[in-house]
């Protein structure tokens, strides 16, 4: 009954809201339109979600001109409709019967030669956007555009949902798929363990002391790391999955550890008597990026691994509590009145471009190709999930009703 | 007793799987996002029954209560998340208020015990003094309000429990009794609403006294 309660209350707090703005020129993009199979068109409650998904992975690839008309036909055999002949190309799709196996074919009109087709299929029917996310990024490699494998990836997040008390969520990039991986008590700032997603760190906070787990994806087992008294995070993780930046404060003091994963020694990087929080990785990984408020308020600063000296980095505004890297960029958040705004930046130039412009956003983070960012846009008590493609300018908003995101990572 | 459960289909996640803050050299030209609040009209022809979301959940908990993961399910030891070790506030003979163990409260960002604060510190050491030295133990929490980072705010919320952490030692408290947590912004004392007068009631510490 538990469980039925919980399900009833919570069917709508992820709603598909995305709100896309494309800006980019049409001219240079190919003109697609989809076409479902006849055979198994509505066979679920899922088929015209499919669809919508399918629909708008294109569009987020900033590389078609897509077709907003569900169209029908066979997608056994070559027969394409009347009124498509003059698209460049059509992309077929079956989604099976029991939501679990997707076929895809991408056909170029002008000579109906079949460009590419494949099958996927995912393990249970709950985690049917994947099916779309990655027959789009491979139609959309196989015409050699540039990669959009950040469609693939798992989101997973924290959310406080009463006082004291935090769920760890997975989910899709456009939270059609979501379901819970951590529940009961205070669990916090989740972080993918390596590239591939198979494990990933988190904070509980039900120990005596701050505890941080690392959570096998594949067999659900979990392995304590590391202890600290008053807080303790894994905010970054290196390329390989080799080295963690820690916030720990076993003193009492919050500072910047880089653990190694193997030998599990700890090594202090930051030693300033205030705030050093949020550490991320620099491009070859010898220097970080981090939050520390040696000036009085919360700013973003770089250093060199074993180096003492800092540099700040944030060139615009003066309270900037979180930050991001990729490469040599930075993105971090500055609030200004009652504004939060995500800002994009360089560790290496006093480059500074707003990517928003109002309201409450927060929680940046880059994709793995640093040409997507990912952000929190909260609005009263409702947040969404938004995206930014600063590749082609487009931006996506996918709201999420209930709970407020405490951290994130994709 | 709360408990934590790990939730994992292990067939299902194959993973598909330093200078002044000035606004010069601000990059307007490239690209403006605006405010992301552009509708755009595709979505206003969503397929009927789409936006209900019905079966987004359909997988919550899909193995009932206990039955996944290798490990099943990982208890809760009644730590300092749901103050189940029956301290708190009250739960020593210290009542709240004027005459029990008093908050200090903070200004934004702030975490330094200024002079205006060390009546309400010494008033709080004078009062669990002599259970301190008979072998009770001091828990110092740390809050913020929900400006800011997350990380940031449970840093922030350290730094406030430490600076009060040294003035209850600097009262004759011993140091080796007093243990640190921040909560960061999960346990606001107000919620509602985001005015000022309600943050202002979130920056806060907490000092809670069990045997």
């Amino acid at each position: 009954m538990r469980y039925i309660l919980f399900f009833l209350l919570t069917l709508n707090l992820y709603s598909y809201d995305a709100v896309l703005n494309i800006e980019k020129d049409v001219e240079s993009k190919a003109t697609l339109s989809l076409v479902e199979d006849t055979v198994t068109a509505g066979a679920s409650s899922n088929h015209p979600k499919m669809f919508k998904l399918l629909l708008n992975d294109i569009k987020m690839s900033g590389h078609f001109v897509v077709d907003e008309t569900l169209r029908r036909a066979p997608f056994a055999n070559g027969m394409l409709p009347v009124e498509l002949h003059d698209r460049e190309y059509i992309l077929k799709y079956a989604y099976n019967r029991a939501g679990t196996n997707l076929q895809v074919k991408l056909v170029r009109v002008a000579d109906n030669n079949v460009m590419y087709q494949n099958n996927y299929s995912v393990n249970t029917s709950a985690r049917y956007p994947f099916l779309a996310h990655n027959a789009i990024v491979e139609v959309n490699n196989a015409l050699g555009y540039e990669d959009i494998s950040w469609m693939k990836r798992n989101i997973i997040f924290s959310k406080y949902t009463s006082s004291r008390k935090s769920e760890i969520w997975i989910a899709d990039y456009t939270l059609n798929f979501a379901s819970v991986l951590v529940r009961g008590g205070l669990n916090l700032f989740p972080k993918w363990a390596n590239p591939n997603q198979s494990a990933f760190y988190y904070t509980s906070y039900n120990e005596t002391l701050p505890t941080l787990y690392k959570v096998s994806m594949s067999s659900g087992s979990r392995e304590k790391i590391a202890t600290s008294q008053g807080m303790l995070v894994a905010s970054d993780v290196s390329a390989d999955g080799s080295k963690v930046l820690l916030t720990m404060a076993p003193n009492g003091q919050p500072d910047i550890y880089e653990m190694d994963v193997n030998s599990g020694s700890k090594q202090r990087l930051t030693t300033f008597r205030g705030i050093d929080v949020n550490g991320k990785y620099l491009a070859d990984e010898s220097r970080i990026a981090f939050v520390s408020d040696r000036t009085g308020r919360a700013n973003i600063y770089t250093k060199s691994i074993g180096s003492s000296s800092v540099s700040k980095a944030a060139h615009y505004g003066n309270n900037n509590s979180s930050c991001d890297a990729s490469g040599h960029n930075l993105l971090y958040t500055v609030k200004e009145g009652g504004a939060n705004n995500v800002y994009l930046g360089s560790a290496s130039s006093s480059y500074v471009r707003p990517l928003t412009s109002s309201g409450n956003n927060k929680l940046p983070r880059f994709s793995t190709n640093g040409k997507v960012i990912l952000y929190i846009k909260s609005n009263g008590g409702s947040n969404s999930i938004g995206y930014l493609n600063l590749a082609t300018n487009q931006s996506a908003l996918f709201s999420m009703q209930s709970g407020k995101i405490q951290s994130i990572d994709w | 007793m709360t408990t934590t459960k790990i939730l994992l289909a292990a067939t299902a996640i194959s993973l598909l799987m330093v200078g002044c803050a000035q606004k010069k050299n601000v990059d307007t030209t490239s690209g403006q996002f605006g405010d992301n609040t552009t509708l755009d009209g595709a979505y206003t022809t969503i397929p009927e029954g789409y936006e209900d979301n019905t079966g987004h959940y359909d997988n919550v908990d899909p193995y009932g209560s206990g039955d996944y993961g290798s490990n099943g399910e990982y208890a809760n030891n009644g730590g300092y998340a749901d103050g189940s070790k029956g301290y708190g506030n009250g739960s020593n003979g210290y009542a709240n208020g004027a005459g029990g163990i008093q908050n200090v409260y903070f200004g934004v960002d702030q975490y330094a015990i200024t002079s205006e604060k060390l009546s309400t510190i010494s008033h709080n050491a004078n009062l669990i003094r002599d259970d301190i030295r008979s072998g009770a133990k001091l828990k110092i929490e740390g809050h913020c309000d929900a400006t800011g980072s997350d990380e940031y705010n449970y840093a922030l919320g350290l730094r406030r429990a430490k600076a009060a952490k040294d003035a209850m030692v600097s009262n004759g408290i011993a140091s080796d009794s007093i243990s640190l947590m921040s909560m960061g912004e999960s346990s606001p004392a107000c919620t509602s609403s985001t005015s000022a007068e309600c943050y202002a009631k979130n920056r806060r510490v907490e000092f809670k006294v069990f045997q």
